[in-house]
């Protein structure tokens, strides 16, 4: 009979682990899939969260305290000779449960003698009285005898011990002398302390998974709250609190009242619930604004195993940064389609201009006119063809497909070229340009994007530098084996926020005031084409209106 | 000879609009931000504008505004020239009061030169 209570224990015990095993397959896989699933499987997690709780609340006290103890009374008529069987239970501070199960027939007076023992033998133990002024009293089995005179002359109590905790006792009664010895006390207190031993073991799981569950949740960045029909709030994350702005009593729960409250004009999330239930049917909010805060709310109905309608879990997730680089990616776009359309434009009205000129055949051709025109188109079309380029080596730095044709160079040449080139620019807007160099700087480059990336950092040197000087320095670090070209500018400076972002490829530096011209893309170029060369590109300022250095680092060649 | 700004922050888009209108009889004024445009419609009051959205200082969309917010200017009728075609950017424009608008790109500078006709004569009608 042991064996068959053990596997009794044994099978819930199994059933425990497989759930957790599967459940714990089930988050892995489910990491892997997107955030819809992540939400409900977060929904899951609160649901699982009241059900271990509940179960745990079962096993713990009554019901299956209970059940374990008819177990053991069943069985024991296999093993000992006895008239009655009964246990005492503590069903909550307040009242006791008293089972009698008769075996034979025995008076009334027997039972009452049996449970005077007992009392006795549970007042000892607990150190007080024990009264069953408010027990649940009930005797089974065969009737009972009055004209009997029998009398329980031989007894055994073992006391049921869950967790450290008294939770009753059981007494096994005969009328018969001398009956239980030793051996028959260590059958019974066998039987319990098995039977216990294991329910403190299933505790122990689901404590631990309790704890687990509710660790992940606590530190979860999503809010996740669950409330049933009656609008109880039944757990909820401190998440919750952050995202919703929740102003906290200290030692007092959140009720659901602070959370419509807190959403009152923004989402009438008692409808919504309401909605979610009735249908069955899992509901996303997305775009909720609170303050300077985006969310998505995720409201899924949760019923238990039996299909009852427990309530819904409600997801928050916090979308305000996927908001921003959304609007971040618009401006972007548009920008772009500005930046492209406009030189387009100018081709087709100057072409335009210049068709016009020319259709009039009798009039004698105004030649400035048409140098106007034709200059114009010129213009444009370059513009249009390095913003096409900017483009193309954005998305091949992108794509991670950016090739480098390198050769040994002289740096300082191809640095000086450059220079040259920006000279006459330079003299029409009254700026001094200097430049510092050794004689020589070897290293392995590829000459074009290196010209191409002097060519982007002196040409926004001079776009952004009204008066002043602009200096252009190469210099040689043996300490890292380096060169390092720098370009210093007195001009507009860059804020201290915009430094982090220079090289970003949505962000045009002073893209809220456009006053200068440019799509910002040639600093992400310029970025891949150094760390295509193993180099680097940074920039520093001191702040607004004082001025920039842009550097460019290369390895030298060894 | 009627009176128009030219409001183009592109030169060379500033160029052609200023050489299409002074031959089509206009007196022509390039302006090339926002500022500029108010400021030169302040000192001239002409007969209509033409505006960019995107421009440095006070793009289009503000300028249209601070136009409508003055007694004085409000009744100049706006022809937006633009190249941003999002729905968003055109309702915008809408509300906030412009006379009509037109794509750039789609456009021949005739054809604006047309409607900018067009607007003038809308506008002097009263509505």
């Amino acid at each position: 009979m042991i064996p068959s209570i053990l596997l009794f224990l044994d099978f819930g015990l199994l059933g425990i682990v497989f759930f957790v095993y599967f459940r714990r397959t089930l988050r892995e896989r489910n990491k892997l899939q997107g955030q819809a699933e992540q939400s409900v499987q977060l929904q899951q997690q609160v649901y699982q969260i009241q059900v271990l709780q509940e179960i745990g609340e079962r096993i713990g006290y009554s019901l299956d305290t209970n059940k374990i103890v008819e177990i053991i009374t069943s069985s024991i008529g296999t093993l000992l000779d006895y008239d009655t069987v009964t246990y005492l239970l503590f069903a909550d501070p307040e009242s006791m449960i008293f089972k009698c199960h008769v075996h034979n027939s025995v008076p009334h007076r027997f039972i009452d003698e049996v449970k005077n023992q007992m009392l006795q033998s549970i007042s000892a133990i607990c150190g007080q009285e024990v009264n069953l002024a408010n027990a649940d009293e009930r005797i089974t089995g065969t009737i009972l005898d009055d004209h009997l005179n029998s009398r329980p002359e031989s007894y055994v109590n073992v006391p049921i011990i869950i967790s450290d905790q008294l939770l009753g006792i059981i007494n096994v009664a005969s009328s018969k002398k001398y009956l239980y010895g030793n051996s028959q006390a260590q059958v019974l207190y066998s039987i319990t302390n098995q039977a216990a031993t294991a329910v403190t073991k299933l505790e122990s799981v689901l404590e631990n998974e309790k704890g687990r569950l509710a660790s992940t949740l606590y530190s979860m960045t999503d809010g996740v709250f669950m409330v049933d029909l009656h609008n109880q709030l039944q757990v909820y994350n401190p998440a919750v609190v952050d995202l919703l702005q929740l102003r906290v009593v200290r030692g007092k729960d959140i009720t659901m009242f602070d959370i419509i409250n807190a959403l009152a004009g923004k989402v009438d999330l008692r409808t919504k619930i309401e909605e979610a239930v009735e249908k069955h049917m899992p509901i996303v909010i997305s775009e909720v604004y609170l303050r300077d805060q985006a969310l998505e709310l995720t409201i899924t109905p949760v019923r238990d195993q039996q299909g009852e309608k427990r309530g819904v879990s409600v997801v928050l997730h916090d979308i305000t940064s996927e908001k921003a680089l959304e609007k971040l990616r618009q401006e972007f776009t548009a920008m772009m389609v500005h930046e492209l359309r406009a030189p387009l434009t100018a081709v087709r009205w100057s072409s335009d201009a210049l068709l016009k000129t020319l259709a009039d055949v009798k009039a004698k051709p105004d030649n400035a006119k048409l140098k106007e025109s034709m200059a114009n188109i010129s213009t444009a079309t370059i513009n249009m063809l390095e913003l096409v380029n900017d483009l193309l080596d954005v998305a091949k730095i992108e794509a991670g497909k950016f090739e480098l044709n390198e050769q040994d160079y002289n740096l300082v040449e191809i640095v000086t070229d450059q220079v040259k080139i920006f000279e006459a620019q330079v003299a029409q807007k009254h700026l001094t340009l200097a430049l510092i160099a050794p004689p020589n700087c070897r290293v392995k480059c590829d000459k074009v994007r290196i010209s191409q990336v002097m060519d982007n950092l002196l040409s926004n040197a001079i776009k952004y530098t009204d008066s002043g000087s602009i200096e252009v320095n190469v210099s040689i670090e043996a300490q890292s084996n380096r060169a390092v070209v720098a370009i210093k500018d007195t001009g507009v400076g860059v804020t201290r926020e915009d430094l982090n972002q220079l090289f970003s490829k949505f962000k045009q530096l002073s893209s809220s005031d456009r006053s200068r011209k440019g799509t910002g893309l040639g600093l992400v170029v310029s970025k891949g084409i150094m760390e295509a060369h193993g180099g680097r590109v940074w920039a520093e300022s001191a702040g607004e209106n004082l001025g920039s250095t842009f550097y460019f680092s290369l390895p030298l060649e060894k | 000879m009627p009176k128009i700004i030219l409001a183009e922050d592109d030169q060379l888009i500033s160029a052609s609009l200023v050489s299409a209108f002074t031959d089509a009889g206009f007196e022509a004024h390039p302006a090339y931000d926002g500022e500029q445009a108010l400021a030169i419609a302040k000192e001239i009051h002409p007969d209509v504008m033409v505006l960019d959205i995107m421009m440095p200082k006070l793009d289009g969309i503000s300028t249209l505004w601070e136009l409508k917010a003055s007694p004085e200017l409000a009744t100049i009728p706006v022809l937006m020239l633009t190249n941003m075609s999002d729905a968003d950017t055109i309702s915008k424009i809408m509300e906030a009061g412009c006379t009509d608008y037109l794509l750039k790109s789609d456009q021949s500078i005739d054809q604006v030169v047309t409607k900018v006709k067009e607007v003038m004569e809308r506008g002097k009608r009263p509505v």
